[in-house]
């Protein structure tokens, strides 16, 4: 366990599945240098197989008695899927005129797997009773990490000041023990440098008072980052005081750091005629509990009730919170807090890029004057 | 290959019976350009039979792997060594069906490899190295090589942040585009072989300074299915030296199609390397002991004071987290690591697993940031009694493969 845990809040009521973050990610951190065929931040189709195909049927977590689970290493054709790149080359200069030209795009290889590759599939029957919802996923930053408990080299480890779990490439030799012991596969080996890495929750980005790229580029404004023990932020809100927020798999025993609002309200299914079939839910609460265990009868229970109380009073604050205003009160970085941090450790704090999201336990919301960029 | 003519052959006798361990270098002028493939080795080189057991101490959490290596078997190595007086070239011959080389972009696929790990100080052979990592006080030296087909890359490619671009987001095509591959390229670093100082588990840290020069060859034969390992480094250097012209040594070997690494592996016990000079024989004495007790009674008593906590093959009532899992001890332990682990545990205290990974056994506990085992002194049993656990416990070795 960390000092302090910097956690997420993704809402799935409001995932529209764009992959806007998992491109904001990927840009930012994985589309070079061996680790093209990861996704730090995926967003699969729930139900289905998802990425790493079938994730989590490989194991890793802990039992009961907290002994970790042997586990599996995905394959990065048949379980991740290879980034392919298309026939540039032979449509360019192909003969059109003698030659038998060849119409269209087509992959170099012929992938059996990729991210998505089960995307909007879903289960049940259409028009009847069909239903998907998108789960996206980063790295949990576990409190009891699967993948730092696997290592033997002690080469992963939670930073003291605010939880992110993190590869020390220096002692990492590549013996993927960690892979098989995360239960979520959010760690990858990268076949290039021979080592593991994984989602560092743009650590480099939140020292310098930006949010992680998936939370800041998310169109539908589903993610609230801040710290857990920071009473006054939305995450605390969400997570602590209302316990609407929970984290995904915690039958896993890794006591993840991400937390996921269930889909509330799901559609009515249609019987053999076409008609609504009143007070029935698409998705089944059953598939819910085994994704966010049984407080999720609770957490639903309580969105409910508050939004009634909206209906009828037009307060809630936990509805104002869902509706997610403001990026400035989704987001609370704490600045001052790193820059202590900073200070301890005799290094220089980093400047700061952006003034808005800078607000948190140590560091008071009258400190931020103005929006600027700092040049 | 003037200079084999000129070597001097030093035709010790020695006893080639398995267990014996004993390794006589062979003087030659010269290791400049020596590979392990070549005519010298083939011809002059002195091998001693090695078997290298299974790690079993820890179980590992790969399911895959675990299945794999569930029964696997000891394979007999062949070892031997040269030395030109300031350098020593240690060679390695082992039996493996496949050439397993690390190629393109996969995930679970692994090397077939070798390490050469040299004790930092056999000045008292009582006391060597936990084999394999080494222990606190006693660090061991590790050069590692794994057959890789491809370039490795530094993480941060040597602060060259301008390479580390993906190429698609350069502004560069056709020939330019080439070219900036072909720069980054260079970065790469071949072949797979590094260098390691430790002190025990997860204490092992890569030697990245330069201060250590030595360099590694591997060859496959694919008529015979033997892979060559060679490892020349200097006889003394800043982690390991030389005690009284003798080295000790010990080799383990990665099966790559039985998906092995780090602690799936084969792992010889100590050998004795005798330099020319060598006269004493303390170490060659410590490192092909065989005691001689009653093996039987040596189990009776094992039931009754170890297998409690220590499951090996013949026991198997402890939880498998609970202590080391001796099934394979007699083949890597010496006969003297043996008897100091039972009578003072706290000589070596084996971390084990990560304290993570499996809370309720925790293997020693930290007093003054000093590991104390939780394994008791069994220092009150007679001296029979110890020596007979230790004679059965030499037998806790695997079949070696036909």
């Amino acid at each position: 366990m960390s000092q302090r845990q910097l956690a997420m809040v993704m809402d799935l009521n409001k995932c529209i599945g764009c992959q806007t973050c998992t491109v904001a990610c990927k840009t930012q951190w994985t589309n070079r240098n061996g680790r093209e065929y990861m996704y730090w931040n995926n967003v699969e189709t729930y139900p289905g197989d998802g990425y790493p195909k079938k994730w989590m049927e490989l194991g890793g977590g802990f039992d009961q008695n907290g002994d970790l689970q042997p586990g599996i290493i995905p394959n990065i054709e048949a379980d991740y899927g290879v980034p392919w790149d298309y026939n540039y080359d032979s449509l360019a200069h192909q003969n059109l005129i003698d030659g038998k030209p060849e119409a269209g795009w087509r992959p170099e290889t012929s992938p059996t797997w990729g991210p998505n590759w089960d995307e909007d599939e879903g289960a049940g029957e259409f028009p009847n009773d069909n239903y998907f919802f998108y789960l996206p996923r980063i790295c949990n930053h576990c409190s009891n990490p699967g993948c730092l408990s696997a290592c033997p080299r002690d080469a992963i480890f939670k930073r003291e000041e605010d939880g992110v779990v993190l590869v020390d490439l220096d002692r990492c030799q590549g013996y993927r023990y960690c892979i098989a012991g995360c239960p979520y596969k959010k760690i990858y080996f990268n076949p290039k440098i021979s080592k593991s890495e994984k989602c560092i929750l743009c650590f480099p980005r939140i020292e310098q008072g930006l949010p992680p790229a998936c939370a800041q580029s998310c169109v539908g404004r589903i993610r609230f980052v801040g710290f857990l023990d920071d009473e006054e932020g939305q995450v605390y809100k969400l997570v602590h005081k209302y316990k609407v927020a929970l984290p995904l798999r915690p039958d896993y025993g890794t006591q993840p750091n991400v937390y996921y609002i269930p889909p509330v309200d799901t559609p009515p299914k249609f019987d053999e005629n076409g008609r609504i079939i009143e007070g029935s839910e698409r998705v089944p609460i059953e598939e819910l509990e085994k994704l966010f265990g049984p407080a999720v009868h609770d957490a639903i229970k309580t969105i409910k009730e508050e939004r009634e109380k909206r209906k009828k009073t037009g307060k809630s604050e936990l509805m104002d919170i869902l509706i997610a205003y403001q990026h400035k009160d989704m987001f609370r970085l704490d600045h001052n807090y790193y820059a202590q941090v900073a200070k301890r450790k005799g290094m220089k704090p980093l400047p700061l890029v952006d003034e808005r999201y800078v607000a948190g336990k140590y560091t008071k919301a009258d400190a931020i004057t103005s929006f600027k960029v700092q040049a | 290959m003037k200079r084999v003519a000129t070597m001097t052959l030093s035709l010790g006798v020695l006893c080639a019976a398995y267990g014996a361990n004993v390794v006589k270098a062979v003087k030659v002028r010269s290791l400049h350009g020596l590979r392990c493939g070549a005519y010298l080795v083939r011809k002059y080189a002195h091998f001693t039979p090695v078997v290298l057991y299974p790690q079993t101490t820890l179980h590992l959490n790969d399911k895959k792997a675990n299945e794999l290596n569930k029964d696997a078997k000891a394979i007999v190595a062949k070892v031997a060594a040269f030395t030109d007086g300031k350098k020593v070239a240690i060679i390695v011959h082992w039996p493996d069906r496949s050439k397993d080389i690390y190629k393109g972009y996969k995930s679970d696929s692994y090397p077939d490899g070798f390490a050469v790990q040299f004790a930092a100080n056999a000045t008292n052979p009582q006391k060597l190295p936990y084999i394999g990592m080494g222990s606190d006080g006693r660090a061991v030296e590790i050069f590692l090589r794994k057959a890789y087909g491809q370039s490795v890359y530094e993480p941060n490619g040597n602060g060259d942040v301008a390479h580390q671009v993906n190429p698609h987001n350069t502004d560069y095509f056709g020939k330019e585009l080439k070219k900036f591959e072909k720069e980054v390229q260079k970065l790469g670093v071949r072949p797979y072989a590094r260098a390691f100082v430790s002190e025990g588990f997860r204490s092992m840290t890569e030697i990245k300074d330069g201060s250590v020069t030595w360099r590694s060859d591997m060859c496959y034969n694919t008529k015979r299915h033997i892979w060559g390992g060679m490892v020349i480094k200097p006889i003394d250097d800043a982690y390991s030296k030389a005690a009284k012209n003798e080295l000790a040594i010990a080799v383990a070997v990665w099966d790559g199609k039985e998906l092995q690494r780090d602690g799936l592996k084969r792992l010889s016990s100590w050998i004795a390397v005798k330099l020319p000079h060598a006269k004493n024989r303390a170490l060659e004495k410590v490192v092909s002991e065989k005691v001689r007790g009653d093996v039987a009674e040596g189990k009776k008593q094992f039931a009754a004071n170890c297998a409690s906590c220590h499951n090996d093959k013949d026991f198997h009532n402890a939880p498998i987290y609970m202590a080391p899992d001796l099934s394979n001890v007699g083949g890597q332990a010496t006969a003297a690591y043996l008897r100091e682990s039972i009578l003072d545990p706290n000589a070596v205290v084996v971390p084990g697993y990560n304290r993570n990974q499996h809370p309720s056994y925790a293997w020693y506990n930290l007093k003054n940031g000093k590991r104390v085992s939780i394994m008791p002194s069994f220092s009150y049993l007679d001296a029979k009694v110890v020596n007979d656990i230790v004679a059965y416990l030499q037998t806790q070795k695997a079949e070696v493969a036909k």
